[in-house]
């Protein structure tokens, strides 16, 4: 493989067309509509050959449309598509792999049981006499591993991967497709800020390979940390380029939101000496018998946030299982008022108050394929105004879904619109809105504002804010490091499923947190 | 407009398959070089005097009570996602040991007919129950286990019928349980065709179907309007949601399969109480396995299973005048079987269509408030528009698959 044309980085905008070194990719007044709506309309987007370009935007502003458009799966309703000065036309993704262009999707497309070298290979075997040939993948993955530092091991179960890996994996399966330019969308989502930034030693090399990197975002300091060159859209259309180094996060957000950026911040303490809910020594094992919660302590007072912090699946979504109900516990106890519930069902939990904004929505808090009504019942099927008696109140749940739609700001037509139809933002607002309706005592919130846009994020925000205030105890289990530091009161780390310190929010930073999550530190204090 | 759009699927797929199935059996037919149109012909005609159509009336009729209520204990469990393969066994079984009860007491006729009906109920609910404990407790998928429960159930209840049951003479040629008393029958309905001023036809219509209209009304309401039904389907839209909203999912899967048993064990009364008064080797089998068509035709909802039921039952009764008529009677078959593969294929893609239009009914009106208050703020409205998109994309893309996918990832990571 040459190393493609490179212009070097921080040129000011190279003019379509002047010929001396073609931008890699190049969409010139692309517009797409979707019956009744215009999801892009003139996005311009410049990205020269060998640079990390960086779309930004929020949810729903139309970057995923874009990319989709560039990846292949569908096709512009106007406009070009350059690829280093050449219109293409994409019928399928696989036009644009053969193009040189490789997506890494958000959500990884990894078969968990198969091997490393399996997954990367699927699709594009290298055979000998119709079978796998094992060693000429394994020759080829070495190859790229070693050329952009992605450390794989061609023989590993994807399953035993962390989060990091998986995403190297997705590269390399990229990679492994000759792809020139690729789309990663919203790689650092699922990241730890340690992950993070060795993402971002990969990129470089990926860059100085002179490989192209299209990078979606609404991580704004991570855009500016990363990137080359900055695209900004916003409702839809490109709303103009930066440079990062000469333009502050503010300045982005304003051109991203067109409004202030909304921040996490509760700073006086509305904490109550009741307690809410305690966890004595909860444990929970696996099947095997490996403690995955391990003999945890924990105790949310009334008018208090506290927020768990950890890398996925260090416990976390098993604690909240725990005490939700939905997972038995080996040993220990839950005590919601005061009142042992550890053998309680999940609806006896929910009916004594306990609200729950589940970490996948997609999984836990909706019917996609049911109407917004009947998603308002979701939860509350025991409780008015959902219900008389044994039968479903129809007309009292429309009109409450309809009441939450308007006090929560959920986007939709109306009550009987299908969930899957509602942006995950909108979603989002419904689950908080139909959770916080119910007046629980106890909230937990697992990641509650995961994949929703700035301005739903900042409203949930308040809304939790505000329960806070009104007495409510919330346990707040997040990746987001910005928000558990601006929300919480109490702040733990979860490491290997214990509860590993206990951190004031009110001093630490993200960067001191991030140690104690990946157990770089320890409380004993070295740093 | 609304309704419309509700229903146009819904209306759409069912529709579209029996005139999918209709034009490959004429293909079919035409290759095997027999007159489709003839065969039609034959089939739409119900006889010559109005006793003739009448009769033909009541044996559509009579015929699509058992397949209605077999389409609905396989639709409840449906529902939840739960395959019921099993209800043929189910019934079967009830229905034998319904017949033997029936005929060992006497008792003032509403009172035996009841006792028959709750008889048949009771044995087919704790047959299927059999698939839901296993399920619960050992993990068995359903599927095995009450194809597997089909077998031993039509054992038993041949051994039953031949052995302890055995009502008919040594050498009879059909072998059948004693006969049910007359307090233990169900009289007709011919009746209403004196009222409606119709011919008498001399075939009895089944006084089931009253009965079979009730079932099937409470089961729409329990399943449409209670706080069961909800969480009935609410677990088979989303076991994890469902789960999490606190929906007990073991206790769900064994009321569901005692439900779905329950009703299955109604599928040989119509038969049963109306006309046979007994269980024979000949008594009507393979409804359980219609049963599963009719609920994918009628897609689980009792208005469109009984639609579905007739329609069969229609296909049915053709089957004599065409064997009279020296055309084959597999003709009927090939149409059943090429209805059930269309419907397969035409609800998938109504389902498709059915998240496109959500989607785009979604995003629409979003524009429409865009448009109308496009002053209010700085943009606030239109980012309500491309939300809508964003999401539209998404789904349109990948379908029902994607999301799978993505769940499967969320969990393993």
């Amino acid at each position: 493989m040459p190393p493609g044309p490179r212009a070097t980085a921080g040129e000011p905008q190279a003019d379509p067309g002047s010929g001396a070194a073609p931008l890699a990719v190049e969409l010139r007044g692309i517009t797409k509509r979707f019956p009744g709506v215009v999801a892009n309309r003139d996005i311009e987007l410049r990205v020269r050959r060998g640079e990390v370009h960086a779309v930004v935007g929020e949810n729903g502003a139309g970057k995923s449309t874009l990319m989709k458009t560039l990846y292949g799966e569908h096709r512009p309703d106007e406009g070009q598509i350059m690829l280093d000065g050449r219109e293409v036309t994409f019928r399928s993704p696989a036009d644009a792999i053969a193009a040189g262009i490789g997506m890494v999707h958000q959500h990884f497309m990894l078969a968990d049981n198969l091997t490393v070298l399996e997954n990367v290979v699927l699709g594009s075997e290298p055979t000998r006499g119709g079978r796998l040939d094992h060693a000429e993948g394994r020759r080829r993955i070495a190859e790229l591993s070693d050329r952009y530092a992605l450390g794989l091991r061609s023989d590993v179960l994807v399953e035993d991967l962390g989060v990091g890996d998986r995403q190297r994996v997705e590269i390399a399966k990229v990679l492994y497709r000759d792809a020139r330019t690729l789309i990663l969308d919203e790689p650092t989502a699922v990241l730890v800020p340690q992950e993070v930034d060795e993402l971002f030693g990969n990129l470089a090399e990926l860059k100085r390979e002179g490989l192209t990197v299209i990078f979606i975002s609404h991580k704004l300091d991570e855009v500016r940390k990363v990137a080359d060159s900055i695209t900004v859209i916003r409702r839809g259309t490109t709303v103009g380029t930066a440079d990062p180094r000469t333009t502050s996060t503010r300045q982005l957000a304003e051109m991203m939101v067109g409004a202030q950026l909304p921040s996490p911040q509760t700073r006086t303490s509305t904490v109550r000496p009741t307690p809410v809910v305690e966890l004595r020594g909860v444990t929970v094992t696996d099947a095997d018998g490996r403690a995955l919660v391990d003999a945890v302590d924990l105790t949310v007072h009334e008018g208090e946030v506290v927020g768990i912090a950890g890398v996925e699946g260090n416990g976390q979504a098993e604690l909240v299982d725990a005490v939700m109900g939905l997972r038995p516990t080996t040993s220990g106890a839950v005590l919601l008022g005061g009142e042992d519930v550890t053998a309680w069902s999940t609806r006896a939990r929910r009916e004594a108050g306990v609200g729950f904004i589940p970490e996948d929505r997609h999984r836990q808090g909706m019917l996609l394929d049911a109407p917004l009504w009947e998603n308002r019942i979701l939860g509350h099927q025991t409780r008015p105004p959902a219900v008389k008696g044994p039968f479903i109140d129809r007309r009292g749940a429309r009109a409450d879904t309809a009441r939450i739609m308007r006090d929560y700001d959920v986007r939709a037509p109306g009550p009987d619109t299908l969930a899957v139809a509602l942006s995950g933002g909108n979603q989002q607002k419904l689950i908080v809105g139909r959770e916080m309706s119910a007046r629980p005592r106890l909230l937990l919130a697992a990641h509650p504002t995961r994949g929703v846009d700035v301005g739903a994020q900042g409203s949930i925000w308040r809304l939790l804010e505000d329960a806070r205030a009104e007495g409510m105890g919330i346990l707040l289990v997040s990746a987001d490091l910005d928000e558990l530091i601006g929300l919480s009161d109490t702040l733990h780390v979860m490491l290997r499923g214990r509860l590993v310190a206990t951190l004031d929010p009110a001093t630490v930073t993200p960067e001191e947190l991030g140690g104690y999550m990946t157990g770089a530190r320890t409380t004993a204090g070295a740093a | 407009m609304r309704v419309l759009r509700r229903l146009g699927p819904t209306v759409l797929a069912p529709v579209l398959a029996v005139v999918v199935a209709v034009v490959i059996s004429a293909l079919v037919m035409a290759a095997l070089r027999v007159d489709p149109l003839r065969v039609f012909a034959v089939m739409v005609d119900f006889g010559d005097t109005p006793t003739q159509q009448m009769t033909a009336v009541v044996v559509v009729l009579n015929r699509a009570v058992p397949l209605f209520l077999a389409g609905l204990a396989v639709a409840v469990a449906f529902r939840m996602g739960l395959f019921n393969i099993g209800v043929e066994g189910q019934y079967r079984l009830a229905t034998v040991m319904a017949a033997a009860v029936g005929a060992a007491v006497a008792l003032p006729g509403p009172l035996h007919v009841l006792l028959i009906v709750v008889v048949a109920m009771a044995v087919a609910a704790i047959w299927a129950g059999i698939v839901a404990v296993l399920k619960v407790t050992r993990g068995v998928s359903e599927v095995i286990s009450s194809i597997m429960l089909n077998f031993i159930a039509l054992g038993i209840a041949s051994f039953l019928l031949t052995g302890p049951f055995r009502g008919s003479p040594e050498g009879a040629s059909i072998i059948s349980t004693a006969e049910i008393p007359r307090s233990g029958w169900m009289p007709g309905l011919n009746g209403v065709f004196g009222l409606l001023g119709l011919a008498d036809p001399p075939r009895q219509l089944y006084g089931f179907l009253l009965v079979a209209i009730v079932v099937g009304v409470g089961i729409a309401v329990l399943l449409g309007r209670t706080r069961f039904g909800f969480d009935l389907r609410a677990t088979g839209l989303s076991p994890s949601a469902a789960q999490a909203s606190g929906v007990d999912s073991r206790g769900m899967v064994v009321k569901t399969m005692l439900l779905s048993g329950a009703v299955a064990g109604l599928i040989g009364m119509p038969d049963l109480l109306g006309a046979t008064h007994a269980y024979t080797t000949d008594f009507t089998s393979g409804l359980g396995f219609l049963g599963i068509a009719v609920a994918l035709l009628g897609r689980n909802s009792p208005v469109g299973i009984a639609l579905a039921a007739l329609l069969f039952a229609f296909l049915d009764r053709a089957l004599v005048p065409l064997q009279i008529a020296q055309y084959p009677a597999s003709v009927i078959t090939i149409i059943q079987g090429t209805i059930v593969l269309a419907v397969v294929v035409s609800n998938e893609v109504a389902r498709r269509i059915a998240l496109r239009s959500a989607e785009r009914g979604g995003a629409a009106p979003a524009v429409a408030a865009a448009t109308g208050d496009g002053s209010t703020g700085p943009g606030q409205t239109a980012d309500g528009a491309a939300v809508g998109t964003g999401a539209g994309v998404g789904r349109t893309a990948g379908a029902g698959q994607q999301t799978t996918t993505d769940a499967r990832q969320e969990t393993g990571a």
